[in-house]
């Protein structure tokens, strides 16, 4: 089971769809949601004099409603910029394969498609997950 | 980690859970400790519950999830209705102004070509009026008549006349014409 999980999404139902999904399935312990990814940037920052804040996993949402920068601004900058190794991946409703590359270019380590249906996709994740953590499995797409 | 509570507050818990039927909900379910049987069941009375529970909720918020998504194609549609309406709309305007215009120029045209018929037969009848005055006079003089004073004066009078009524009838027209100008200002 993964401790503890940073969602960025500015879509309110899909914190409670993503919440009762991961307790239903045990994915994790605990959930914080966020709706901004200059919020989540501000939490990326933190980690570095706060380790012990920093979540297991963070999924990112691609396009954040009312963000400075979309999804895979932030995954570039939670990398590369404050370079604090934590899981990270996009999770939208988008299929792009051109925005699919770019995320894992800039180290997005997976990519979920929403749907109705997340259940599945969540729970194949969840066996994958100790392979992202150690660096091990390759950018997956799950859809 | 794993939360260990001791027996008052376990037995405290089942007997809540037993008589008015309150559970703990939530994730902290699957930190307890519940190695004695009457508290294991408990809990796995509970998360059982929470589970149903976050499932019926799931289960709507997908629903609630689904009906916005047609809430927003039917506003979508909507708004690309409004868009057409708004452009056909402003067609229809385009059209109208155009159709009004081109009424106006019809309406100014025909004036002047009434003015222009008018100031024609006008000017015919004066160029006639004066021709044929002048012709008379003439031959008053040539057939040495007796009337030619007379004549001379009628001649001269009417053709005096005839020059007032010109310049008053292209006063007029040019009356006309400068109001038509004003009028195209506006």
């Amino acid at each position: 089971m993964i401790d503890s999980i940073l969602l960025v999404d500015d879509e309110d139902l899909f914190h409670i769809v993503f919440d009762d999904a991961c307790s239903l399935l045990d994915i994790s312990l605990s959930l914080e949601g966020i709706y901004s990814s200059d919020e989540a940037e501000g939490r990326a920052i933190e980690w570095a004099d706060n380790p012990l804040n920093k979540p297991d996993c963070v999924f990112v949402d691609l396009n954040i409603i009312g963000s400075s920068f979309d999804g895979i601004e932030l995954i570039r900058r939670v990398n590369h910029k404050y370079g604090n190794g934590v899981v990270i991946g996009i999770i939208s409703s988008s299929f792009n394969e051109e925005e699919i590359l770019k995320a894992e270019e800039v180290g997005a380590q997976f990519w979920i498609v929403k749907s109705d249906d997340i259940e599945p996709r969540l729970e194949e994740f969840k066996e994958d997950f100790e392979g992202y953590k150690d660096r091990t499995n390759p950018f997956k797409v799950y859809k | 980690m794993s939360l260990k509570l001791n027996e008052e507050a376990q037995s405290a818990l089942i007997d809540l859970g037993e008589s008015r039927g309150i559970f703990i909900e939530g994730n902290i379910l699957k930190l307890f400790d519940a190695s004695e049987d009457a508290f294991k069941t408990y809990i796995d009375t509970a998360l059982e519950k929470d589970a149903e529970r976050r499932k019926k909720r799931l289960e709507i918020t997908k629903q609630v999830q689904d009906k916005n998504k047609e809430l927003q194609e039917k506003a979508n549609e909507n708004e690309t209705l409004m868009a057409e309406l708004k452009e056909a709309l402003k067609v229809a305007e385009d059209a109208k102004e155009a159709a009004l215009s081109d009424l106006d120029v019809m309406q100014k045209k025909s004036q002047f070509q009434l003015i222009g018929s008018i100031v024609s037969y006008a000017l015919w009848v004066i160029v006639g009026t004066g021709l044929i005055t002048t012709f008379m006079y003439a031959m008053a003089i040539y057939w040495g008549s007796t009337e030619t004073t007379l004549i001379g004066n009628t001649w001269s009078n009417l053709f005096g006349i005839l020059l007032t009524n010109s310049f008053s009838i292209i006063g007029t027209i040019m009356g006309v014409k400068y109001a038509n100008k004003d009028d195209d200002k506006e």
